[in-house]
This record gives structure tokens, sequence and C-alpha cells, in this order.
């Protein structure tokens, strides 16, 4: 699967759809035992969730896009496929998320790429279950620093952190990809499946039973004014930067 | 202890309970006021914990509190405990433990408490939750912050062994998270402090409960029966036994 969405890969409402149904085929179909993850855009994997969708749109857009979001989130981390993320560019918040819900993450071994889950750095508030699936990859410590932060590693601190499992040359990411997978595909498809919903299950419940909750959350949370301010403010900052 | 608070937003609070600042009834009293009127105060965004005694951090609770009291005693002593640690585990503000000195059991519970430890870079300062040493058990709320830290597996090790540990290996494990040379902890401290103090309090303080309710919330559904088995567990003879023979060991030590 290769995003293609330039210029950022950023996780609109078609994207998370067209992303969500992808994955959805995926499963249902026998002869695909895995995926590998990365982008087509050159030094961006995913810039995160499309803050066009959390601002200045109605109660019930955001009800939608969220939804969309937890959609995403459920299928990939609930994924009885290996997923495989080759971590090709930048890959902030949401962009972080899909690769913290992979099996396994291999990053390009440029340190100017930086992954992470950065909210806080916009004022805003990661989800639980992105805290969650955060947790169960690097550990609580070091989630509860880098949440509060917001940070954004470089690519070697990710891998020093097990943020990201490998780092590669950039040219050799598909290889390595590809020799990863193997490995995990030369597992016993029922076994492996099993194993992985026992150590995900917890996770994935956490949301499914309060996913009504959350999206009534999401809606209070972004439709405030002091919040909607400050994405407005992050969206003219990244204009300067690029102009 | 002491308290200021220049106009930066950062208080410091330096822990001033000679000989080894331990953590007796009085002293966490002053401890959570202190926490509660800085918490109160929208001036104060951070705190930095250190210590004015030398080499010593805390020394852990007063085990004098927990030896031949009445079970009232036992009770309010343990309140005490709980609250100082619901108040600053709890704080929305940036806390940041300045570890300038040895610091067993409750000690550690304090720096483990809050959001960063930097820790003097001297091999004969140590910190651990050491109370399997003296015989007794860690209660659970120091266990889970403990294993909010170091992860399951040294939570394990440490916590059965009572390990203390130097400074050099509390770092190695994660226990504190930077050592620097005494004479630059308060400067880094400071550095750490604006560091976190740079991000929107509001997504900062509610990433951190985020993080932290679980823990906090296990201890407030069960507070009362958490004081009726630590008064049962203390005033068993055997533990009573237990830390009579402890305080006569420091009382060996020191002469």
């Amino acid at each position: 699967m290769k995003f293609k969405s330039p210029p950022v890969n950023s996780l609109s409402l078609e994207f998370l759809t067209e992303f969500s149904i992808g994955l959805e085929k995926l499963e249902n179909n026998r002869a695909c035992r895995g995926v590998i993850i990365t982008s087509a855009v050159p030094k961006i994997f995913s810039s995160g969730l499309d803050i066009t969708e959390m601002c200045g749109k109605s109660v019930e857009h955001y009800g939608e896009f969220w939804r969309a979001v937890q959609e995403m989130w459920l299928r990939l981390y609930g994924s009885n496929m290996v997923t495989v993320a080759a971590v090709n560019g930048s890959s902030p918040a949401g962009g972080c998320l899909i690769a913290l819900s992979c099996d396994y993450r291999i990053m390009a071994e440029n340190p100017k790429f930086s992954i992470g889950l950065n909210e806080a750095q916009l004022g805003i508030v990661a989800p639980f279950w992105f805290k969650d699936t955060f947790v169960n990859v690097v550990g609580h410590r070091i989630a509860e620093r880098s949440l509060q932060l917001g940070s954004l590693h470089p690519a070697p601190e990710a891998q020093r952190l097990g943020l990201v499992d490998e780092l590669v040359p950039e040219e050799k990411l598909m290889e390595k990809a590809a020799a990863v997978m193997a490995q995990w595909l030369a597992l016993p498809d029922h076994a492996r499946q099993l194993t992985k919903t026992m150590m995900r299950k917890a996770v994935l419940d956490r949301l499914v039973a309060h996913r009504e909750e959350d999206i009534k959350n999401f809606i209070t949370f972004v439709s405030k004014e002091s919040i909607q301010k400050s994405l407005r403010m992050y969206m003219e900052m990244l204009k300067k930067r690029k102009s």
C-alpha cells in the first residue's frame, strides 16, 4: 500500500475511507497474508490527520471524520495480516499512529525524518487509544514524556526509543520490509493471528466499548473555540513555513 | 521544608528535615499543604523538588511512625502518605525531582511520582524501593508508579530484591532519566522545566491526566481498604519486630 496523496499524505476523510476499504479488501482476500505500508510522496510518510477536516466544519462532519479515524485504526491495529510499516519520510501524529499500529516498523535512517505523536505541540490531546497503541510499543515512561512534550523524534532517536524497530538506508527500505515480512509469514497463520489478537484485544476493546462516547468527546473538544483557534494558528504557521 | 516561588512560575521545594528528611506525619502534612498551595496558585506552573540535607534526598517513611503506636495513629499516618502521593502523582504542575542524595523507599516514591528525574551522578547515592529488605511490602500503588517508570520486569526484580540502585545503575534502568554532576543539578532541572513549560498547559495537563488516571483511580477506589490493610499489616508482631530490628540496625550503623 503506497500512500499517494500529495503534498503530504494527510489523512482526510476521503483518504481514510479509501485506506479502510483497501484494508478490508485485503483482509477478506484469502490470498493476502501481509501488507507493507509505505509512501509514494518523497520525505513524508504521512503528515497525520487533515487539520482542514477539524476546522470550521459542522458537528456532523466532525463526527463522520472521527468515526473514519477510529475505523482505520480498528482495522489496521486489529488486522489479522502481518503489517509492516516502511517509513520513508516524516510521520507526525496520525502518521505515527499508522506506523505504531503495524506489527513492525522500519524507518529510513535519515535524521531529517522525524516521527512522533506531537498533538501537544498543536495544543490538542492525543486520544486515549493513540496513547494505548504508543504505550504498547515504547512503554509507559517514554510515552508519558513524549506525549506531554509532543516530541517529534528524528529517526535515530526513534529507533533508540523503540518507536521504530530498525533503521536502514532509504534505498534498502522495501527490500528490508520484504525480508521482515517473509520472516513473519513463515509462522503458521492461525498461531500468529491468535497470538496477535491476544496481545491487542484489550486495547482494541477499550475503544470498541467507548466508541460513540469517544466520538462525542472529540466533537465537544474540537468544537471549542480555544481548540479551533489553536488549529487555525497551526494552519497559519504551516502556510507561512511553506511560503 | 522551604518553598520559594520566584516570578518565573517555577517553585522550588527543598526538603529540610535533618538528619535524613524522613517522611514523618508532620513532614508529609507540610509537604501536602505546600503542594496544595502551589497547585492553587495560578502563577505556579511547575515545581522542582530537591533536598537541603547533604547526601540524602529522603530516607523514606519515618519508621518511628509505624512502630509501637496506636491503631489510630497508623491510620492517620497512612492516610497522610496516600494524600501526599495522590497530590504529587496527580499534580497538574510539571514536577521535576532533582535527586541530590540517596533516596530509598518513600524517597524513591516521591522521585518516581514526578514527571522527570535528574540525579547527581554520584555512585555513592542510591535509589530504589527497598521495602523487602526491611521485611515489609511496598503498597500496590508504589508498585504501580514504579512499573509505569521502569516497566514490569525491572519492577518485579527490584521490588522482590528490595534493590537500592547506585545512580549510574538507576539511570541505566530508567529509574532516573538523567545523571549530571551534582553542582549542575539545579541548572539542569531548570532547563528541563523550561522545556516542559513550553508546551500549552491545557494540552500537557490533559495528556498527563490521561496517562496517570488509571493508577490514581486504583488507590482512590480502594483508599479506606488500603488504610485498613496497612493497619492490619503493620500491627502484626512479626512486622513490628522486623521494624524494631531495622531501627536497631540503623542505630548501630550510626554509632
